[in-house]
């Protein structure tokens, strides 16, 4: 009996934190789909609760309104569809038509917006672009290193391992201001270089490899050998495939952290939309519509958010692991 | 000695060279460049020893960037371990719904901080904000507003915090400075502490079950004796590290004061101005790289004295396992 009250306690508990977690992911999802009226006072048409889509009933585009107003020679060429009706009467026909075209449902023009008010496509090709190279170079760079450290003896090992725990203490973050200046110098901010360079390295990614490498045993490596394969090629060709799993934790985690990041691509991108990432894209996207397009910011936050969402509700475990299993060095 | 040591050195020397470019090089600039007054496009800059440093334990601005950065430090780390070591426990505990609460609780670790950030702002606006407007339809309830004024319990409800945002007005959660950097602080343990209870419960899975049964022979009958016992200590490497990791990120806090006072302030009153956003401010808006410099510095000593503590922590613990 005491067993049920303390789990059903539990049980509570762990419900009312839930909701507390997903209130901001509810919210984002249903004002994308809701009027910025509804999103503003919860209420559709009539004083009813907007509930979580909203009414859905047609909403006025005012851009598009303004862009299309009947003008003077578009009456004098009506004229002739309309005998005998006076200019007003024309023009109150005519800016009807405009009005039905420009109208359209919350959820719909919500979604048109985000990728006509702003490049939103451009941002989220910008975001792949990105953290994949970073990941590619990531992993270009840390599994020869990481071999070497792990299997094979040269002078000077330990004492490259010991740079590398050393550079692990010192996140990238603190250190953005010199690297800024650097890139600056080179004259290389507002590029992709700029973008990807300081990432290009994970000591971590070599740290955690030359870990997983160290489980590898040797005698699949004398194999290799063996049959004449070259130290290059027993890389990719057998250390590889044996590391996928710590690769795709590894990447997990690189991914996430580096679509997610918004710190250092606002350090070194300055004005050129054309390299914003889709972090980035969003802040200025907000900034360019102060307080006025609440729907379509919410559909642009759900776009950006989507993917790695989605990824993880498909491959929860896999997620949880990787970051679990990157976090604890 | 034999095989591959010659291509070893090809193989580690990209990383290698890296390592110099990313970190040694940036490391030693901001070290050099922290004592000057250097700025970006000046041909020639003067060794200023300590001032820059001197300002910043000494200016007003400066004050404000102790307070925001260290309240958000203190505020957050402690609770977002404690709510991760309690969601861990209670999943731990519970038979059913496991993996929905984990679920649940990481989403906010993954999803990408900026949008979210926005979305609490609009939740949270003064008039048009769901929540202030759910707080104010609970001043119209009798029962929400006898409660929570206090006024059924015999409290004048004016006294209380919620009859008085009822008569008043609802409070500003972003623009006004008794609550910025609560708020703030507040995205950041939400935002946080699912991180911490996945590693909490990867630290779970190690606390032996023999361990329990033998404080339970020893007479540690109630839940608490057994947390005291036996999952706390067993706990404790996992503590030393959540700890350690989540001070690290705590000094980085960055996107939500840029998301919410952005392009200008950090918050009313500078009440938001946490340490990355100085740096950002001064290093690279105001383009005063001898300040941000000597900021950074201070930000690495952070990292390394944390570091230190933790291995300590670390290195003693050794003996009881």
């Amino acid at each position: 009996m005491s067993y049920d009250i303390g789990n059903s306690l539990k049980h509570t508990a762990l419900i009312l934190g839930a909701l507390v977690v997903i209130l901001p992911f509810y919210f984002m999802l249903s004002y994308s789909l809701q009027s910025q009226r509804e999103i503003e006072t919860g209420l559709s048409p009539g004083g009813v609760n907007a509930g979580f889509f909203g009414s859905q009933s047609l909403v006025l585009d005012k851009d598009c309104l303004q862009a299309n107003t009947p003008e003077r020679k578009e009456i004098e060429v009506a004229k002739t569809s309309y005998p005998g009706k006076t200019e007003r009467e024309i023009y109150n026909i005519l800016l009807k038509e405009v009005e039905t075209s420009c109208s359209s449902r919350p959820a719909l023009m919500n979604y048109s917006m985000a990728f006509t008010k702003a490049p939103l496509l451009r941002y989220l090709l910008n975001g792949v672009i990105v953290t994949l190279s970073i990941f590619l170079i990531q992993v270009v760079v840390a599994l020869p290193a990481a071999y070497a450290l792990a299997k094979l003896r040269f002078l000077g090992r330990d004492f490259i391992f010991s740079i590398v725990l050393l550079c692990l203490l010192v996140p990238v973050h603190a250190i953005a201001l010199p690297l800024y200046v650097i890139l600056a110098k080179l004259g290389l901010t507002n590029t992709y270089a700029a973008l990807i360079i300081p990432w290009t390295i994970s000591v971590f990614g070599i740290f955690l490899m030359r870990q997983f490498f160290l489980t590898v045993p040797d005698d699949l490596i004398d194999a290799a050998r063996m049959d004449g394969m070259s130290e290059f090629s027993i890389i990719w060709r057998v250390m590889l495939p044996t590391a996928v799993p710590a690769l795709l934790a590894f990447g997990i985690f690189s991914v996430v952290a580096h679509w997610n990041d918004y710190f250092w691509p606002r350090v070194v991108i300055t004005g050129d939309p054309n390299l914003f990432t889709p972090p980035l894209g969003m802040r200025v996207f907000k900034q360019d519509t102060e307080g006025d397009l609440h729907g379509p910011m919410m559909a642009v936050a759900v776009i950006v958010v989507a993917p790695l969402m989605i990824a993880f509700l498909m491959a929860q475990k896999r997620f949880i692991e990787g970051i679990t299993f990157t976090g604890m060095k | 000695m034999s095989t591959g040591s010659r291509s070893a050195y090809w193989f580690v020397a990209p990383a290698i060279i890296l390592m110099g470019l990313i970190f040694f090089i940036p490391v030693l600039m901001a070290l050099g460049l922290g004592f000057t007054n250097y700025s970006l496009g000046n041909s020639g800059f003067d060794f200023v020893a300590f001032e820059n440093f001197e300002k910043i334990f000494t200016r007003r601005s400066y004050e404000k960037m102790w307070g925001a950065t260290l309240t958000y430090v203190l505020v957050v780390v402690p609770l977002s371990v404690l709510l991760g070591l309690a969601a861990a426990l209670a999943i731990n505990s519970v038979t059913r719904f496991r993996d929905v609460y984990k679920t649940i609780y990481f989403l906010p670790v993954m999803a990408t901080l900026m949008a979210m950030a926005i979305v609490w702002q609009i939740m949270l606006h003064p008039t048009a904000g769901v929540i202030n407007r759910t707080l104010a339809s609970g001043c119209d309830v009798e029962f929400a507003y006898g409660v929570l004024s206090g006024a059924y319990f015999g409290f004048d409800p004016l006294t209380s915090w919620y009859g008085n945002a009822c008569a008043d007005v609802m409070p500003n959660w972003l623009g006004d400075k008794k609550y910025a950097i609560w708020v703030i602080c507040f995205i950041g343990v939400w935002q946080n502490f699912g991180f911490n209870m996945v590693l909490y419960l990867a630290g779970l899975t190690s606390v032996s079950r023999e361990l329990y049964m033998a404080a339970q022979m020893d007479g540690a009958g109630s839940a608490w004796d057994r947390f005291r016992l036996v999952t706390w200590p067993a706990l404790g490497p996992t503590t030393v590290f959540v700890v350690t990791i989540s001070t690290i990120r705590g000094f980085q806090v960055f996107d939500i004061v840029e998301a919410f006072y952005g392009f200008g302030s950090a918050g009313p009153g500078k009440s938001a101005y946490v340490m990355m956003f100085a740096i950002f401010e001064k290093g690279i808006k105001q383009n005063l790289i001898g300040i941000g410099s000597a900021i950074t510095i201070i930000f690495l000593i952070f990292v390394m004295f944390i570091t230190l503590v933790q291995r300590y922590l670390v290195e003693r613990r050794v003996h009881y396992s």
